[in-house]
């Protein structure tokens, strides 16, 4: 069994008597370690199909299986458990505490599991090295550009070895080159230590990255395909 | 999350909006002065009441008088003495008889020349150490005997000098000694009717001491001698026989007096209620302490309840900036969730921020109160109004105390408020959508 099996998701908004049918009875499975973009139009329903994936809402109709685990049926509180342990999250708008210094955004997932300062200092230590920020660990977001406030964000979202990590428009907010190095560093983490990678846009450029391609259109899967470029390499 | 964390973090959050949380934190700090002033007041107030009642003498006692009786109801003799005594409140129950006017004296010095026919009063001897008297003079015997009296603090003075007709007596406030003194052979006469062909009988009688003044215990520790009440009853008797009185069988000794003791000055006004009941008249010293006391608590119930109001408002104010925060955090919040802090936690952290606007407005509440009320015991007077100042006057001149346990009492209150407050901004932080906050935009 793949590591995140979706059967028959189904997403339909209700705004006052209209119904907005956002997905449409998508089908997926994804392995463990697969780097996967879920590209399409604005509104086509990607950012509902990640948040879903994410147990971040449940879907009207369907199930979401993750390692065999049905995370639609979650109580708030397991999902928040199941998210400190498995999830990994980079937002588009870097969400980064503004009160707090770059060493202390990365820790904060290991701050949520307990863990002694310490120890997670160095882990979060050792995660900005990697995303290139050693110098800039005091610093807070608003002391740091776009480009590096989302290399932050990247640090946090791996800094717990996650299994899965999710990221809607992680470069939405950022110029080219910058998008490039960004995306560069997000799937070198994710290679490194084996851990599926599913990224959200609307930009061929970023879907060249991955190595599958789920094409949405409408709410539903229009194709699904391995990344030839990818492949090729 | 350990807990250090999330004190820090709940710190970081106060510390990030400084200026509301001072403005929220002032709110309880004069919530907190306004109590612990009020209660400082209030247990000033007490200790003062206390310390006047004090010096009244014993609050526990009544006095049961033995005059103004008439024949058709309850008498006050032993029969009532017995009712008395079973009643749960009492403790301790003290007659005094005395012999009719001129019925027996007491002679003192050399063969009798010095003559008492003032007060004798039949008690018992046993219990005046515990009804409050006290001895300038002499000791309290282990057992008491039947011959032993007591001299009140001026009774020496009351011997004459029978063998003069004028200048046969010494005051004594004229700073001399008085005829008589303990070492002397004292003497109890029983009078005889003049005619009478039997000579007067006379007991020899053995002074133990000199009471002490007060003026609070009845029968009077002044102008009194007091003698075994069960002598006492005999040499009445003894009276009656030899001078021919008719006693009806059914016919009980009065007692000039009854002093009960109650086990519990709280108790004083329904034992003597009770006792009133049988028609008796009474005094004791709750017709004062009453009065005093209920003012005091009058006064003290009008300050608890402003405090108990500015309280109330600042409990007001802490959830209202609590509110405000989440709406401010609602995005925080939600990335929070997203990265996976548990419920609790979060429910925490806010529970944790509103006790400690809670517990720092009880801090310097209590400091405050501490300068306030120093300045109300040395420069402020008459704080509460005009009866108040007789009573304190009667005092230290302290009117403002606060113990320790106030202080604790007092930080513990205030915490406790913030934290009740932030009961109701936390359960709606907690119910925050992870998605609706982080769709928000920043
Ligand atoms: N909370 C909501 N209530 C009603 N309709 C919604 C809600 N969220 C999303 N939708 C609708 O569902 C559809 C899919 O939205 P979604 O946010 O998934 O699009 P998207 O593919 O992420 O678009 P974009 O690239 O612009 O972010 C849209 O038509 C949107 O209007
Ligand atoms: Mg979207």
């Amino acid at each position: 069994m793949a590591q995140i099996e979706i059967k028959d998701i189904r997403k339909v908004y209700r705004v006052d008597t209209e119904k907005i049918v956002a997905l449409n009875r998508i089908n997926l499975s994804i392995e463990q370690g697969e780097i996967c973009c879920i590209f399409g139009t604005s509104g086509s329903g990607k950012s509902t199909l990640l948040n879903i994936l994410a147990g971040l809402e449940k879907p009207s109709h369907g199930s979401v299986l993750i390692d065999g685990h049905d995370i639609c049926k979650m109580s708030e509180k397991k999902l928040a458990l199941f998210r400190q342990k498995n999830v990994g999250f980079v937002f588009q708008s870097y969400n980064l505490m503004s009160t707090l210094t770059a060493l202390e955004n990365v820790a904060l997932p290991l701050q949520f599991r307990g863990m002694d300062k310490k120890k997670r200092n160095k882990y979060a230590m050792e995660m900005l090295k990697s995303v290139g920020l050693k110098e800039r660990m005091k610093h807070t977001p608003n002391q740091m550009s776009g480009g590096q406030q989302q290399r932050v964000g990247i640090a946090r979202a791996f800094v717990a070895r996650p299994k899965i990590v999710f990221a809607d428009e992680p470069t939405g907010n950022l110029d080219s080159k910058t998008t490039k190095e960004v995306m560069e560093i997000m799937i070198h983490l994710a290679r490194k230590h084996h851990e599926t990678l599913i990224i959200v846009s609307h930009d061929r450029d970023i879907a060249k990255y991955a190595d599958r391609i789920i094409y949405i259109i409408d709410g539903n899967i229009k194709s699904d395909e391995p990344n030839e470029s990818v492949l090729k390499n | 999350m350990k807990f250090r964390d999330k004190l820090s973090m709940c710190l970081g959050n106060l510390y990030k909006r400084k200026v509301r949380t001072l403005l929220t934190t002032i709110g309880v700090v004069v919530g907190t002065c306004a109590i612990v002033i009020t209660v400082s007041l209030g247990i000033g107030m007490q200790m003062a009441t206390d310390q006047a009642l004090a010096s009244m003498g014993d609050l526990t006692l009544i006095t049961v008088y033995g005059y103004g009786i008439s024949s058709d109801q309850t008498q006050l003799d032993e029969n009532f003495f017995q009712t008395v005594k079973e009643n749960e409140h009492v403790v301790a129950a003290m007659p005094s008889i005395s012999p009719e006017w001129g019925s027996m004296k007491i002679t003192g010095g050399n063969n009798g020349r010095y003559v008492y026919e003032s007060t004798i009063n039949g008690v018992f001897m046993e219990d005046l150490e515990a009804m409050g008297y006290t001895l300038r003079e002499g000791e309290w015997p282990e057992t008491f005997t039947d011959d032993m009296i007591l001299m009140g603090t001026n009774s020496l003075y009351d011997f004459y000098d029978s063998k003069k007709t004028t200048n046969n007596y010494i005051s004594s406030w004229s700073g001399k000694d008085p005829f008589v003194n303990l070492d002397d052979r004292f003497e109890l006469m029983i009078t005889v009717p003049e005619d009478s062909t039997k000579k007067a009988p006379t007991y020899r009688v053995q002074p133990i001491g000199i009471m002490e003044e007060n003026y609070n215990l009845q029968p009077s520790s002044s102008y009194s001698i007091f003698i075994s009440y069960n002598a006492m009853k005999e040499w009445i008797t003894e009276y009656k026989r030899l001078n021919g009185i008719k006693v009806d069988r059914n016919e009980t000794l009065k007692f000039n007096s009854l002093v009960v003791k109650c086990d519990d000055m709280n108790n004083v006004a329904e034992v003597e209620e009770w006792i009133q009941s049988f028609g008796f008249d009474t005094y004791s010293m709750e017709t004062i302490r009453k009065p005093l006391q209920d003012q005091a608590r009058q006064e003290q119930l009008t300050l608890g309840a402003l405090g108990a109001i500015s309280l109330l408002v600042a409990a007001i104010g802490i959830t209202n900036t609590m509110i405000m925060s989440i709406y401010e955090r609602t995005r925080e919040i939600g990335v929070m969730k997203v990265l996976g802090c548990k419920i609790n936690d979060i429910r925490q952290v806010f529970l944790m921020e509103a006790a400690a606007i809670g517990f720092m407005g009880g801090l310097f509440g209590v400091l405050i109160s501490e300068g306030v009320s120093f300045a109300i015991n040395h420069f402020g007077s008459g704080v509460t109004g005009e009866s108040w100042e007789i009573v304190s006057g009667m005092a230290t001149g302290s009117t403002s105390v606060i113990p320790w346990w106030l202080v604790v009492a007092a930080l513990i209150f205030a915490t406790l408020v913030g934290l009740v407050s932030g009961i109701g901004p936390a359960n709606r932080a907690v119910k925050i959508s992870a998605l609706t906050a982080i769709k928000q935009d920043s």
